[in-house]
């Protein structure tokens, strides 16, 4: 192990290996380690899943109300519009005629036949 | 017949990059060995980086632990144009910085002397426990940057432009933090050849 060059660009393998020696937690730690982190993101992947139907069931309930509103708003505008009344018959019966010489005029050939 | 040509490293890590992207895709796209395999291959690189960082092993684990649970919800957010191991570094030296910086309460002990200025030749597996503990306590008296640009050049074998990605420092930094940890260590371990 030689003294440093100043940014000496190459890896120094001695110091290295003793590093990783010092900091590397052992094999049997490793497998464990790696299931515990498998089993999380498991758990993580259900919790975003949760996330995203979250976000789509709150997009849902807006645009179920927008839908609510518009269609209660239709309907509203639909009963409040004026309805044209049907007569009843006699109703019609009464009413003067909308033409008033039609009636003479059947009444006249009527009798006039006779 | 004309001998081949070595495979050159650099293009050996573009295939590796390659790999990798793909990996990440299917891992987005839900592929639970994708994300497993990507796990397998660098929780080791993970868990040093952290130990480093925060020095207990325990804390060191969990600390990786979330980084990759915190890399699997933002894997959308990954470029697959770069390497992905700086990208999952970056994080993990995040996670390990914010847990440190939360446990602060917690003291870090104290050096002992005779760990740090020499002891016996680790000729016994108890002695080298003692090496790796001086060691340990060498990295935990340096700041914390130098002591992952360190690690991360001289045991991960990452280049000064990848850790300077992962640790969001200019490249002349890394150097310079790599050198000034170098120096304090290899002192150290001098020590520990020149008793043997």
């Amino acid at each position: 192990m030689k003294d440093p060059l100043p940014f000496d660009h190459r890896p120094d393998l001695a110091l290295g290996d003793a590093l990783r020696r010092a900091l590397d937690p052992g094999e049997e730690g490793h497998a464990a380690f790696i299931a515990r982190v498998l089993a999380r993101a498991e758990q993580v992947r259900v919790l975003s899943w949760d996330a995203v139907l979250a976000r789509w069931a709150r997009a849902g309930v807006a645009a179920a109300l927008v839908v609510a509103l518009a269609a209660g708003y239709v309907v509203g505008r639909t009963a409040a519009a004026p309805t044209a009344v049907r007569p009843s018959v006699p109703d019609v019966l009464i009413a003067p005629p909308a033409h008033p010489g039609e009636v003479e005029v059947v009444l006249a050939s009527v009798i006039g036949n006779n | 017949m004309a001998d081949l040509p070595p495979q050159p490293v650099r293009q050996v890590a573009r295939i590796a990059q390659q790999d990798e992207a793909e990996l990440v895709a299917r891992a987005v796209a839900g592929e639970r060995a994708a994300f497993g395999l990507l796990v397998e291959r660098y929780a080791g690189v993970a868990r040093r980086v952290a130990r480093a960082v925060l020095g207990n092993a325990e804390d060191a684990d969990d600390a990786a632990q979330d980084a990759m649970l915190s890399a699997l919800v933002k894997l959308e957010q990954y470029d697959a144009r770069r390497p992905f191991g700086p990208w999952l570094l970056r994080i993990v030296a995040n996670a390990a910085t914010d847990r440190r910086r939360r446990r602060s309460v917690r003291r870090v002990e104290p050096l002992d002397v005779g760990l740090t200025a020499g002891g016996p030749r680790p000729d016994t597996i108890a002695e080298r426990r003692a090496l790796n503990e001086r060691l340990r306590l060498a990295l935990a008296e340096l700041p914390e940057r130098r002591r992952m640009a360190v690690v991360l050049f001289d045991v991960e074998g990452y280049s000064h432009g990848e850790i300077a990605l992962i640790l969001g420092i200019p490249e002349g930094t890394v150097r310079s933090e790599v050198f000034h940890a170098r120096r304090r260590l290899r002192v150290l371990l001098a020590d520990w050849k020149e008793e043997g």
